[in-house]
């Protein structure tokens, strides 16, 4: 049963870590500069493990998630700020994932696909009401495993490995350095996404971690994101190995799950399709928590799925509006890939503001009592944070200067 | 992308070039996909779908947008060609059989110039 047990980590690591924004950033990043940013990867894998270990810790010890951090550290009215970006940011990933599920989908079925998309939301306001938070980390998480055919991919692709190891020095072998940049900014948002902790902090909550459960966080966050950072590797191989020496501009969905199916054939096709359908539709689920996580937490409100509807009225009522807005944006034809882009990067801006109450919250000795950060902990978090602001103040000039990433 | 609005510069025309290059290469990959069986129908039907409806806007754009006169001929010439890829494209979203499939995989790899 222990393997269970870490399936939170593996719902964050596949409906967070790869969800809609990292298999088009890391897909597209292999295609344009094959495997020169695999490093990237790294950096941001080892920045949400040492987050989410921090904010899974905070919960288990104080019981309290992310934004009852950011409103008691920071104030009301810096915690505003930090909660208005943190919505509109979880509002457009939101609507990207339920674009990209109905777009697989669509890609399985060949329905239309503004029914499909009216069949996601259902779908997935169904699967939130029914199903136990514990189920849906299951079926989310292990479901989303189909992406392993990705690594089977990149094998069979018979990439470069000389290449590959190279790619994980950090090196700039390109004539086109804010595109590299863009992609590196970008790669690096996708993997610290600001709702992965914020749905990390408040499912260790939900689960009712205490002290005695700091070792599975340590084991979940460790094993959840590693996982995740192995997934995007195979990505971005398989992006780098396929479409890179064919000058493919993997610009949609199929595109990413052809990079399976050139190699592997109908079956590497439909266990790709399988795996993105469940990690977008697990990343749905994330961001769709996340934003009643917010707002419940920010505000005093009960929250939590393990309530049921009646103990946490205004927390149901704040998920179900979230998917009704969801629905009303990708209703309106936006393409789900643009979208993701766009909020990738303005997630990038937002990082600071989720990450340094996290950081504060876990050096109080209020909260943590002996709990509180150790030495390692702390050098890496600060570390992070100046890395964090460094990238949050580059993204949107870099976005402009790159025409998000057209070059 | 071109299809963004604005007067199509060599720059513009450069990268509208190759991303409809790109479509070409992704559909001609795919069609071999086709003739070997090693795809589902709904997936060629959707996702070729995709390809061609995107080189059709680029036919579109490039064959009414404004451009430098310098390279008018170039731009005009490049919508003709991403007409005739987007109708290669429709082609294979009807799921050929496996004769036309390989015919079109080698026409798209053609008008790609795919490596």
């Amino acid at each position: 049963m222990k393997i269970f047990k870490i399936a939170l980590g593996i719902l964050a690591a596949i409906g967070g870590f790869v969800d809609i924004g990292d298999l088009v950033f890391n897909v597209a990043a292999g295609a344009m500069f094959g495997y020169q940013l695999l490093w990237v990867v790294v950096v941001g894998v080892v920045g949400i493990i040492v987050y989410s270990e921090m904010c899974g810790r905070v919960a288990a010890i104080s019981n309290k998630a992310v934004f009852d951090a950011v409103r008691e550290r920071v104030g009301f009215r810096a915690g505003l700020v930090t909660l208005v970006a943190a919505q509109v940011v979880n509002l457009m990933t939101l609507a990207a994932e339920v674009g990209g599920v109905a777009i697989c989908l669509r890609l399985l079925s060949g329905l239309p696909y503004r029914w499909l998309i009216l069949a996601a939301i259902v779908g997935l306001g169904i699967v939130v009401w029914v199903i136990s938070f514990e189920w849906i980390e299951r079926i989310f998480g292990y479901g989303g495993l189909c992406l392993l055919v990705f690594a089977v991919a990149a094998v069979k692709l018979h990439p470069d490995w000389g290449a590959v190891a190279h790619g994980y020095v950090p090196h700039l072998n390109t004539e086109n350095t804010p595109l590299y940049l863009f992609f590196a900014v970008g790669l690096l948002g996708a993997a610290m996404t600001p709702y992965e902790v914020y749905f990390y902090s408040s499912g260790g909550v939900e689960e009712g971690w205490k002290a005695k459960d700091l070792g599975l966080n340590r084991a979940n966050a460790i094993i959840g994101y590693s996982l995740g950072g192995f997934f995007s590797f195979a990505l971005m191989i398989t992006g780098g190995a396929l479409f890179l020496e064919q000058g493919i501009q993997p610009d949609f969905l199929g595109s990413i799950a052809l990079g399976a199916e050139v190699p592997i054939g109908e079956v590497g096709l439909l266990l790709a399709l399988i795996g993105i359908l469940f990690a977008v539709g697990g990343a749905s689920i994330d961001t769709l928590f996340a934003g009643a996580y917010n707002l419940a937490q920010f505000f005093g409100w009960e929250w939590g799925r393990y309530r049921h509807a009646s103990g946490a009225p205004r927390f149901t009522l704040t998920w179900m509006v979230l998917l009704g807005l969801a629905l009303a944006i990708v209703m309106t034809g936006v393409d789900p890939v643009q979208l993701t882009e766009y909020a990738v990067i303005f997630s990038v801006v937002a990082l600071p503001l989720t990450y340094l109450p996290i950081l504060l919250v876990a050096n109080d000795r209020a909260y943590m009592g002996k709990y509180v950060n150790g030495r390692v902990s702390n050098v890496l978090g600060v570390a992070y944070l100046v890395v964090i602001l460094a990238v949050s103040l580059t993204a949107i000039p870099l976005m402009i200067i790159t025409n998000v990433g057209q070059g | 992308m071109a299809c963004n609005g604005g007067t199509v510069d060599r720059h513009a025309l450069k990268q509208d070039s190759e991303a409809i290059d790109s479509l070409a290469c992704e559909g001609a990959l795919l069609a071999n996909d086709v003739g070997k069986g090693a795809t589902t129908h709904n997936f060629v039907e959707v996702h070729a779908g995709e390809l061609a409806q995107t080189a059709s806007n680029f036919a579109d754009a490039l064959s009414e947008r404004p451009t430098l006169p310098a390279i008018e001929r170039d731009v005009r010439a490049e919508a003709r060609k991403a007409g005739m890829i987007a109708g290669l494209l429709d082609q294979l979203k009807e799921d050929p059989d496996r004769p036309v499939a390989e015919s079109l995989r080698d026409r798209l790899e053609k008008q790609g110039g795919c490596s």
